[in-house]
């Protein structure tokens, strides 16, 4: 039987530089059990290390937490993955780790970047700057994803800044995503109607939220599938057996 | 100014577009954000970029630049080296940066406007 999910598909903890402390999985979890988020990725930039404390966290809630990463190609575009499993995530991880600038964060200027465990506590500060390009392109991105058995979706597709549209002008004809997210800033409409290469693809809207409060209020979508897993979110997107995407 | 008048005074190397090089440039723009070239350059443009992406071909043509110039040592995409190849455009590279290059074509008289 098909149910109604709401889902975030693009939450960051504070693993990344530019979220608020607040933003611990378990704090996470705790708003989407009181807000009704059923389901939450969490996607922190070029870095999944705070994925299992938020997947344990979530361990004893109704809440599905989907691993996931919000990646920078060298184009600086920014894309979502997703995987089902947190060990396809972690196959990915080692991708990234191959691809990265080999630069340190500065915590002083641009954020610090906390690992946490699922209660809460510190574990460790990543060292990596997370913020900056992978030296892959997007086509190789989403060829990647792809192979591990994951979906790829183009962050902000409306922003001036780090979005595919933004770098690239338009989507290129041999990008193959899963679907497209417009921001909070724009509706799916106005977004329709202006980028008009985003028009072949799936929309979703999240809340790509860096603080609480943008999760609580920031925009979601509604899916109609049978479970709260990647395989049914996909064949939402591709509008099959019934399932369908609603933002 | 021709590019082939450009090429003798810049270090560039012509990767695509030889039967083009006697074009006249118009003037001369600068961004990586193709979505800004698309609305902001030109026609007759030299564009100087350090994005290696084959959509960097597809807005050139739909703007009708007359040069690309890749800068910074950036090897461009091989999908935009083909993509140049098949369309003739001037695909050039450089290993100097972006600001050196454009600072080069504004002292050759090449301003933006």
């Amino acid at each position: 039987m098909m149910r109604r999910f709401v889902a975030d598909l693009h939450v960051h903890t504070l693993l990344s530089p530019c979220a608020e402390i607040e933003m611990t999985p378990s704090n996470i979890v705790w708003h989407a059990v009181q807000h009704e988020v059923d389901i939450v990725a969490i996607t922190d930039h070029n870095a999944c290390d705070n994925v299992a404390a938020a997947l344990e966290a979530a361990k004893a809630t109704t809440v599905t937490i989907l691993p996931g990463m919000e990646v920078e190609s060298k184009e600086e575009a920014h894309l979502i993955v997703l995987f089902e499993k947190m060990q396809q995530l972690k196959t990915w991880e080692q991708f990234v780790q191959q691809h990265m600038s080999g630069r340190l964060n500065d915590a002083e200027r641009f954020g610090a970047q906390f690992i946490v465990d699922a209660d809460d506590n510190f574990v460790a500060e990543k060292k990596e700057m997370l913020l900056a390009s992978l030296t892959v392109g997007i086509a190789e991105i989403t060829a990647q994803v792809k192979k591990i058995g994951g979906i790829c979706i183009a962050s902000h597709v409306d922003r001036a800044t780090y979005s595919i549209i933004s770098q690239l002008g338009f989507i290129p004809p041999d990008i193959k995503l899963d679907a497209v997210e417009v921001s909070k800033n724009m509706s799916v409409e106005q977004a329709s109607q202006r980028i008009p290469t985003i028009g072949r693809f799936p929309i979703i809207t999240a809340s790509d939220a860096h603080i609480m409060d943008d999760f609580i209020h920031g925009p979601k979508t509604v899916f109609y599938i049978e479970q709260p897993t990647l395989g049914e979110i996909r064949q939402a997107l591709l509008a099959q057996n019934l399932r369908k995407v609603v933002v | 100014m021709t590019i082939q008048e450009i090429m003798k005074v810049l270090p560039l190397k012509v990767i695509a577009g030889q039967s083009n090089l006697d074009k006249e440039v118009s003037g001369g723009y600068a961004s990586d954000l193709l979505s800004n070239v698309m609305g902001q350059a030109q026609a007759g443009n030299i564009w100087v970029t350090m994005q290696g992406h084959q959509n960097v071909v597809a807005v050139a043509l739909l703007a009708g630049l007359s040069a690309i110039v890749i800068a910074g040592g950036v090897e461009p995409d091989p999908e935009a080296v083909q993509k140049a190849l098949a369309e003739e455009i001037v695909l050039l590279t450089t290993a100097l940066s972006a600001y050196k290059v454009v600072g080069r074509l504004y002292q050759l008289g090449i301003t933006g406007e």
